[in-house]
C-alpha cells in the first residue's frame, strides 16, 4: 500500500467564521494566511520524512476549508521545497478550466518537478459550479471533454485544432511536454459511470473518496471490469481511496476525537441554493444515483488505534482494492494542529511500516 | 435541396448530387458509396456542393475497368470538368479521401483547397474495412450509432459489386508511391480525424502534416469515423472556414462580449 498524505494549507482562523459557503473574503486574516502556507512546508518536511509516497493537493474556492483555489501553485511551491515525495495534484477542475493550459502547467510542472508529479483530473464538487458560473447541466460533458483534450495536448506531436462541443481550439501544440511519457501517471478521480468508463477507456487510473468501503468498492469493481471490457487489467496504485482517518493510541481515544468534531457539512450553502443544486447535479456511483457532496458531512472510514487502523486499511485494500491511500489525518478546517502532528507522528511510525506489505 | 445530374467522362456515366451556390465544392465518398449527410446540407449554404457517385459505386454498373487509385482520380477530374468547373475546392471522404489527394497532384493548379475527411490514404498496419451485420458496420463507422436516423443498411449486391473495386484500389497500408509526392503538393489542405475513430487511427493525422507542406489537422471530438455523420456542425463549421480562409482560419472570430 502507498501512503499519499492529503495537504490542505490548514488555515486556523482567529475568529470563528461564518460556516456558509461561500465564506465571506473580507473575514480573510492575512497573517494567519501567511502563517498556513509556512506551516505546510514544515508540515510537509515531516511528512516526507516519515516516508509518505505523495503529498497531494486540490482544487477548492471561496473557504479557509481548503486553501488552495489554484493547486498548480501550491504543488509548485511544494515540488521545489521538497526533494523525493511525489506531488499529487488531485486535481484541476476540468469543466471549468481551460484544458490547453491546464496541460501546459502540468506538463511544465512534471518538469520543474523532474518527473514526481501525479494528475487527477476530476468534475468538482457541487459549489464548485458556483465559483466560475458553470452550469451544472454541462459539467459532465465539459469534464470528458477536457480531460479528452487535455491527454491530447501531451501526446499529440505534431500542432492540431480541436473541433469540441465545449472546447474549440485552431491551434494546439503545447511546450514544454511532459517529462514523464507519454504522460504523468493520471487519474480520473470520482465514482461515476462516467468517470470509471473514461478511466478504462483511456488506460488511467481511479480515484474515489470519502464513501464507505463498500459504496466505493461499487466504483472499482465497475472500473475494473470496464478496463477488462478494454483489454487491460489496472494495477493496485491505479486506484486511489481519499478518506478521513482519526488516529490515536487506543480505539477510546479515537471515538473520544471523533465525538469532539463539529459535524459540519464541508460547503455549506443556502437551502436555496442547495436545494437547487441537488436537482441540478445528477450524481452515481457506477450508475447507482447517490446525493451530492452538499448534502452531509463526510464520514470518516479510518478511527481507532495503530492495530485498528491496519485492520482497516487491510479491508479496505481488500473491498476497495485501493493501492493508493490519500489521507486527510483530522478533518481539514478543524484548525487545530497540534493533535494533527501527533497523529503524523504516530501513522508514521506505528501505521505505515505495517501496511506496506498490503 | 439536392438535384441528380449525371455527366460522361472516360466512357463511365457518372451521378452527382448537386446544392447550393458560390464557390464549387466537388465531394468523394467513401467505400460505402454516396451518402449525403446532414453536413452536405450545412455545406451548401456556403458553396455550391456537387458530390459524385465514383463509377462502380452505388446503382452504377460494376467498375472492372479502373486499375488504379490514380486511374481513378484522372476520370473523376476529367468529370468535374466536363461539368465546367476549371478550378474548385475537394473534398474526399476515407477511401475518396485517397482519390482527392492524386487527382490534387494530378492538376494541383485546378484545386482551390483539400479536405480530407478520415482520409485512408495513410492507414496504420494491419486497418480492417468495417464489415459484418449493418449493426456491426454502423459500430465501426459511428461513435454514436444510436443517436443516428435509421442509416440504410448497405446493400450486400452492391457490396458484392464494389468490394473487389475498393481492393483493388486501396493500395497498400503505406503507400510509398503517393507519401513520395505528398511533399511537393502545397495545395492547402485539412485533415480531419473523429477521436474515436476505430477504422482508420486518429494517429495517422500526424503522417500528413510531416509529409505536406500546407497541412492543417483537427481534431472533432467524440465523432467515429464518419465525422460529418456524427458530428455534422462541428465538421461543416472548420471545413467552411478552412476553405474560406484558408490557413488564416487559425485566427479566431468568435465574438465574447456578453452584454455591450
Amino acid at each position: 500500500m502507498k501512503v499519499s498524505f492529503f495537504e490542505t494549507a490548514r488555515y486556523c482562523a482567529p475568529q470563528t467564521l461564518p460556516s456558509e459557503w461561500p465564506v465571506p473574503s473580507g473575514a480573510y486574516d492575512r497573517d494567519a494566511g501567511a502563517r498556513a502556507y509556512r506551516g505546510m512546508i514544515e508540515r510537509l518536511e515531516y511528512v516526507e520524512e516519515l516516508g509518505f509516497d505523495w503529498v497531494s493537493v486540490s482544487e477548492h474556492h471561496y473557504s479557509p476549508r481548503i486553501l488552495t483555489p489554484a493547486p498548480i501553485v501550491s504543488a509548485s511551491y511544494i515540488a521545489a521545497r521538497l526533494q523525493k515525495i511525489k506531488i499529487a495534484l488531485l486535481g484541476p477542475i476540468v469543466p471549468q478550466s481551460n484544458p490547453v493550459r491546464v496541460a501546459e502547467e502540468l506538463a511544465m510542472l512534471d518538469t520543474l518537478a523532474q518527473g514526481r508529479l501525479v494528475v487527477g483530473l476530476l468534475r468538482g464538487t457541487t459549489n464548485e459550479y458556483l465559483t466560475y458560473d458553470l452550469n451544472p447541466a454541462e459539467a459532465r460533458e465539459r469534464t470528458d471533454e477536457g480531460m479528452e483534450l487535455i491527454l491530447r495536448a501531451w501526446t499529440e506531436p505534431q500542432p492540431f485544432g480541436w473541433q469540441g462541443r465545449h472546447f474549440q481550439y485552431r491551434t494546439v501544440s503545447i511546450w514544454p511536454r511532459p517529462l514523464q511519457q507519454p504522460h504523468p501517471p493520471t487519474y480520473a478521480l470520482g465514482t461515476s459511470r462516467e468517470s470509471c468508463e473514461f478511466a478504462a477507456r483511456n488506460h488511467l487510473g481511479c480515484g474515489v473518496s470519502y464513501g464507505s468501503f463498500e459504496a466505493v468498492g461499487k466504483a472499482t469493481r465497475y472500473y475494473r471490469e470496464q478496463c477488462a471490457r478494454h483489454g487491460w487489467q489496472p494495477a493496485p496504485e491505479q486506484i486511489i481511496y481519499r478518506a478521513n482517518m482519526l488516529l490515536a493510541e487506543t480505539d477510546e481515544e479515537a471515538q473520544a476525537l471523533l465525538r469532539e468534531q463539529p459535524n459540519q457539512r464541508p460547503f455549506s450553502m443556502r437551502p436555496g441554493v442547495s436545494a437547487a443544486l441537488m436537482k441540478l447535479d445528477s450524481r452515481n456511483i457506477a450508475g447507482e444515483a447517490r446525493a451530492p457532496i452538499v448534502s452531509g458531512a463526510l464520514p470518516t472510514t479510518f478511527i481507532g488505534s495503530p492495530d485498528t487502523i491496519v485492520e482497516q486499511v487491510r479491508r479496505c485494500r481488500d473491498v476497495v482494492g485501493a493501492g493508493v491511500l490519500d489521507l486527510s489525518l483530522h478533518p481539514p478546517g478543524s484548525g487545530d494542529l497540534e493533535p494533527l502532528m501527533c497523529a503524523l507522528e504516530l501513522f508514521g511510525k506505528k501505521v505505515l511500516p505495517r501496511i506496506r506489505d498490503i | 435541396m439536392f438535384s441528380e445530374g449525371y455527366v460522361e467522362a472516360d466512357g463511365f456515366r457518372i451521378r452527382y448530387m448537386e446544392a447550393g451556390q458560390g464557390a464549387p465544392l466537388v465531394h468523394f465518398h467513401g467505400a460505402g458509396g454516396l451518402r449525403l449527410t446532414p453536413a452536405h446540407d450545412l455545406l451548401a449554404r456556403h458553396f455550391r456542393v456537387v458530390a459524385f457517385e465514383m463509377p462502380g459505386f452505388g446503382q452504377s454498373p460494376e467498375n472492372s475497368r479502373t486499375r488504379s487509385m490514380p486511374e481513378l482520380a484522372s476520370t473523376m477530374a476529367q468529370a468535374v470538368k466536363n461539368l465546367d468547373l476549371d478550378t474548385f475546392n475537394l473534398m474526399g471522404t476515407s477511401f475518396g479521401g485517397k482519390t482527392a489527394l492524386w487527382l490534387a497532384l494530378q492538376a494541383p493548379e485546378r484545386v482551390l483547397a483539400l479536405v480530407l475527411e478520415a482520409p485512408a490514404a495513410i492507414r496504420q498496419e494491419g486497418a480492417e474495412s468495417p464489415s459484418g451485420s449493418p449493426e456491426e458496420i454502423a459500430r465501426r463507422l459511428y461513435a454514436h450509432p444510436e443517436r443516428l436516423a435509421a442509416i440504410p443498411a448497405p446493400d450486400p449486391a452492391i457490396r458484392a459489386k464494389t468490394q473487389p473495386l475498393v481492393q483493388r484500389l486501396r493500395g497498400p497500408d503505406r503507400d510509398a508511391d503517393l507519401e513520395s509526392r505528398l511533399p511537393s503538393l502545397a495545395t492547402p489542405t485539412l485533415v480531419l480525424f473523429g477521436t474515436r475513430d476505430s477504422v482508420i487511427a486518429p494517429a495517422m493525422g500526424r503522417v500528413y502534416k510531416d509529409l505536406m507542406p500546407g497541412c492543417h489537422l483537427v481534431f472533432v471530438y467524440d465523432a467515429g469515423h464518419g465525422i460529418s455523420t456524427d458530428r455534422p456542425e462541428a465538421f461543416a463549421e472548420v471545413v467552411a472556414d478552412f476553405l474560406e480562409r484558408h490557413e488564416a482560419f487559425v485566427i479566431s472570430r468568435t465574438e465574447t462580449v456578453i452584454h455591450p
